[in-house]
């Protein structure tokens, strides 16, 4: 018998005056949808606490689209905070989705919405919650289909045990694909493995029980992953792609929460992809190709959010918001038809000269907090090497623009371990740094130079699949460390305040990011020992991960740590955003000769493959500045 | 702005069913939402960072329900009271929804200044056996012969002035096998009787024990002679123009006791 679909909500009320932020657990919000009648349900669940998974827009999009199907009523999920789950545990109530306050398990579909890799411990965190077998291999046919999407699916093996099927790409164009093939497989009374065969059909879905790993001379320590045998299933599945993006809803959000959270706001996405070509970015691949808005879309569509929804601040959302084409008429119409209204525009990152600065100007009116720029390496060399086409003289314009335009505080993005980097990479970041706060007091003036800050934030550059550093090796983490030790030796002045990521939790990252199929035990392992939440620093412990590789016979370094031939074939060739192998391997060519690429929406076609493997194409809404 | 041309919309709304688990702050958001979405013509605030014209009755503790909380808006505009409620209606969570509304004069006096008087309906349910309005009298009593109620709020020690803000009470055996509490209390800015509190410590009187842990200042207590505990704030009263006792709307009040 599977888990009924009824209202439990009295089960956990008695539970609220034992946990903080008891609003986490109500749902009944504005806009919220779903239905109480339905032939089919879905459960889309955020592997992280509700404040941080309710903003996302990418399970926005999906619940907007899943509900306005005709049959099919779709509620959210999100993983209750350590208190509530253990408090869950104590009184014996399952995991419940937030409309309808039904337990997770007797949902016919449930969806996780995967974010990045370090979300890893919380599908098992929520699925032992829900009461549904850890491992797709050990559900029955009463349990849920398991499925997982979103941006960070490029390389599922590590997690793919978990899941019966990922929905590889822009979920939009899938999701309700397969929600109709599995409703219609259901009520002809298939089995569960005729229901995985039947998605394994719908493009873009990988259902991982179909594939084994295999390892060869001609693959990596990690294996390949290739079709059973017999199994008529894709060698290599696709993402789905949406090819015209205008033509999709503009303002997919309707849930307008109680609490305060900290993206609190209505978002617009103006536009689709980047094609920066960034070496180290995963988004710059995985996102393209390029599609805008047009102005009237955009502006018709914050008007009618802002309406509906109630907020007083919205974003302009996108990997690049101010490489829109139409930016500045964007951001002009929007300040005559919003002015005195008390609405506040936001745009979410600024480009890296006076352009991006003068967009920055006209949303921020009289409050101006801090301007982020990402220059992301120190020295021009290691900046050429990454293609973040970028001089100091930009930094130095922009930097000077920001001054004069009122902002004095400043914030610098950057990344440690890059490829090539040597010690006096790092110190150009320190350099940098207390050039910057030079100049800005400088330009400030006097009477004004005490009141500039700098900081700078510096990441451990982690490599991702598909893209042109996917070979590379994570730089070990007692050799990040040292280099963090010589980044804050290096910079003279005081007024500049550094910030580090961890390098403990930059390996794990590390290892989730580049791992094969046999990481599962492992992140079963570090759950097993107690591992959840391991995106916030408090939850983090290394120990528990180190523990659980050993128990595996994991060396968690030999994953993170080693070069991948390459000619090998990856742990993660069968998923593609359709990007050409060949393409990959010239950027990291001209990243090693320190040749850059330039932008394909602004200059020629760099040959990357993925408008061709897609069947579609960049789609601007007029000439890029 | 001159402030003829300002119209003040008072509001009476409920805080029922989840949304009583809801903190004041997010209350106050959820209304300034929902008035941007009805359209109204709010008026807002001069200076650096403008923000809604808009203020509430005292703080409703978390876990706590009512019928009688109110808002008042400040409009720019005139837009009749019944549209403008209607307007509301349609933009609010069933739960918060809105119950009435009328026009006071702009110059009239801030709701946390006019209401000195709250009543409230606490529903006691056994955790076990029977409880019965006698034994809770009497332990009530006790509580309020002690006069202050010594609780902690974080890790600070507070008292609250029982004798002087609960100004009467009355237990009767409700059918279900509970006990039905009806409490009349004062406030103003010397404090207010929280009733969650009040209850706690009637909890721990209906049954000392050596070893209690101190009353924890939360919306949401655990219970020790309780299953269950429903507290609703049932009414809030100023002192009106000629001396009677009306709620911010000017509806005479009623006597519970």
């Amino acid at each position: 018998m599977g888990a009924v679909y009824e209202d439990r909500f009295a089960d956990i009320e008695p539970l609220l005056s034992r946990v903080e932020k008891p609003t986490r657990y109500l749902d009944h919000e504005w806009g919220a949808l779903a239905s109480a009648e339905a032939r089919y349900r879905v459960c889309l669940i955020y592997p992280d606490v509700y404040e941080v998974g309710l903003p996302n827009q990418g399970l926005q999009i999906l619940y907007r689209v899943l509900n306005r199907e005709g049959g099919i009523s779709c509620e959210r999920g999100y993983v209750p905070w350590v208190d509530m789950a253990d408090a869950m545990r104590g009184a014996g109530v399952p995991l419940l989705s937030l409309e309808g306050a039904a337990p997770v398990a007797s949902f016919d579909l449930v969806g996780f919405h995967i974010p990045h890799e370090m979300a890893a411990t919380n599908y098992l965190e929520a699925l032992d919650l829900a009461g549904i077998p850890l491992l797709a291999s050990e559900r029955g046919e009463d349990d849920p289909i398991v499925v997982a999407g979103g941006p960070s699916v490029y390389n599922p093996e590590p997690i793919a045990p978990f899941f019966d099927a990922f929905l590889i790409g822009e979920g939009e164009e899938s999701i309700v694909e397969v929600a109709r093939t599995h409703e219609r497989l259901r009520d002809a009374g298939a089995s569960r493995d005729e229901v995985l065969r039947g998605l394994a059909q719908v493009p873009g879905t990988y259902v991982p029980s179909l594939y084994e790993v295999e390892y060869g001379p001609d693959t990596t320590r990690w294996g390949a992953t290739v079709p059973r045998a017999g199994e008529d299933v894709p060698e290599v599945v696709l993402k789905r792609v949406v090819d015209d993006f205008g033509a999709t809803d503009p303002v997919p959000q309707t849930v307008v929460p109680f609490a305060q959270l900290v993206h609190d706001r209505l978002s617009v996405e103006v536009l689709r992809g980047c094609a920066r070509g960034c070496r180290f970015c995963q988004a710059g691949i995985t996102y393209r190709p390029v599609r805008e808005r047009s102005a009237d879309q955009v502006v018709s569509a914050v008007c009618r959010g802002l309406e509906r929804t109630g907020y007083d601040e919205v974003s302009l959302t996108s990997l690049s918001t101010t490489d829109h084409s139409a930016c500045a008429e964007i951001l002009g119409r929007l300040n005559r038809r919003l002015a005195d209204t008390g609405v506040q525009v936001s745009i979410p990152s600024q480009r890296l000269d006076s352009f991006g600065v003068r967009m920055a100007e006209a949303v921020a009116g009289e409050k101006k907090g801090g301007l982020t720029f990402a220059p992301e390496a120190g020295s021009q060399r290691m900046r050429d090497i990454i293609n973040k086409n970028v001089t100091e003289e930009d930094l130095d314009r922009a930097v000077t623009a920001a001054i004069e335009a009122g902002w004095r505080r400043c914030k610098l993005y950057f990344m440690m371990g890059l490829p090539g980097e040597t010690d006096e990479d790092i110190v150009a970041i320190a350099r940098l740094a207390d050039h910057v706060l030079e100049l800005a007091r400088s330009v400030a003036g006097k009477g004004q130079r005490g009141a500039i800050s700098v900081s700078i934030s510096v990441a451990v550059f982690i490599p991702k699949a598909w893209t042109p550093f996917q070979w590379c090796a994570q730089l070990d983490d007692a050799e990040v460390k040292r280099r963090q030790q010589l980044l804050l030796h290096s910079v003279r002045n005081r007024a500049v305040r550094v910030h580090y990521h961890d390098a403990d939790t930059s390996l794990i990252e590390a290892v989730l990011s580049r791992g094969g199929r046999d990481l599962a035990p492992v992140i079963l392992g570090a759950w097993r020992r107690g591992q959840r939440f391991d995106a916030w620093t408090e939850q983090f412990d290394l120990a528990r991960w180190e523990a659980a590789a050993k128990e595996a016979a994991i060396d968690l370094r030999a994953v993170a740590h080693e070069e991948f031939d390459h000619a090998a074939r990856l742990p993660w060739d069968h998923v593609t955003p359709g990007v050409l192998k060949g393409f990959l391997e010239r950027e990291w060519k001209r990243a090693l000769s320190g040749v850059t690429t330039a932008d394909c929406t602004r200059e020629s076609c760099t040959g990357c493959g993925i408008c061709p493997a897609l069947g579609t194409g960049n789609h601007l809404a007029g000439e890029r500045s | 702005m001159s402030e003829e041309t300002l119209y003040k919309l008072r509001v009476r709304y409920r805080k029922q069913g989840r949304l009583r688990y809801l903190g004041h702050l997010e209350v106050a958001h959820t209304w300034d939402r929902a008035v941007r979405r009805a359209g109204l013509p709010f008026a807002v605030t001069q200076g650096f960072s403008p923000h809604m014209r808009i203020a509430f009755s005292s703080a409703l503790p978390v876990g706590t329900a009512s019928d009688s909380e109110w808002v008042d808006v400040v409009l720019r505009d005139y837009v009749p009271a019944p549209a403008a409620l209607d307007a509301l209606a349609r933009s609010m969570p069933e739960d918060l929804g809105p119950l009435e509304a009328r026009y006071v004069d702009v110059r009239a006096s801030a709701l946390t200044a006019f209401i000195t008087r709250a009543d409230y309906r606490v529903r006691l349910e056994p955790a076990s056996g029977a409880l019965d309005a006698a034994a809770v009298s009497r332990a009530l009593e006790a509580v309020v012969s002690a006069g202050g109620i010594i609780y902690l709020r974080g890790r600070k020690e507070r008292s609250m002035d029982v004798r002087r803000t609960l100004t009467g009470f009355r237990a009767t055996d409700a059918s279900s096998g509970g006990v039905e509490v009806l409490l009349e209390t004062h406030l103003d800015n010397d404090g207010a009787l929280r009733p969650e509190i009040l209850i706690a410590a009637l909890d721990r009187a209906l049954a000392p024990r050596a070893d209690d842990e101190p009353i924890v200042s939360s919306g949401i207590q655990s219970w020790r002679n309780f299953g269950r505990v429903a507290i609703e704030r049932i009414g809030q009263y100023g002192e009106g123009p000629e001396g009677d006792m009306t709620d911010p709307a000017g509806h005479a009040s009623i006597d519970i006791l």
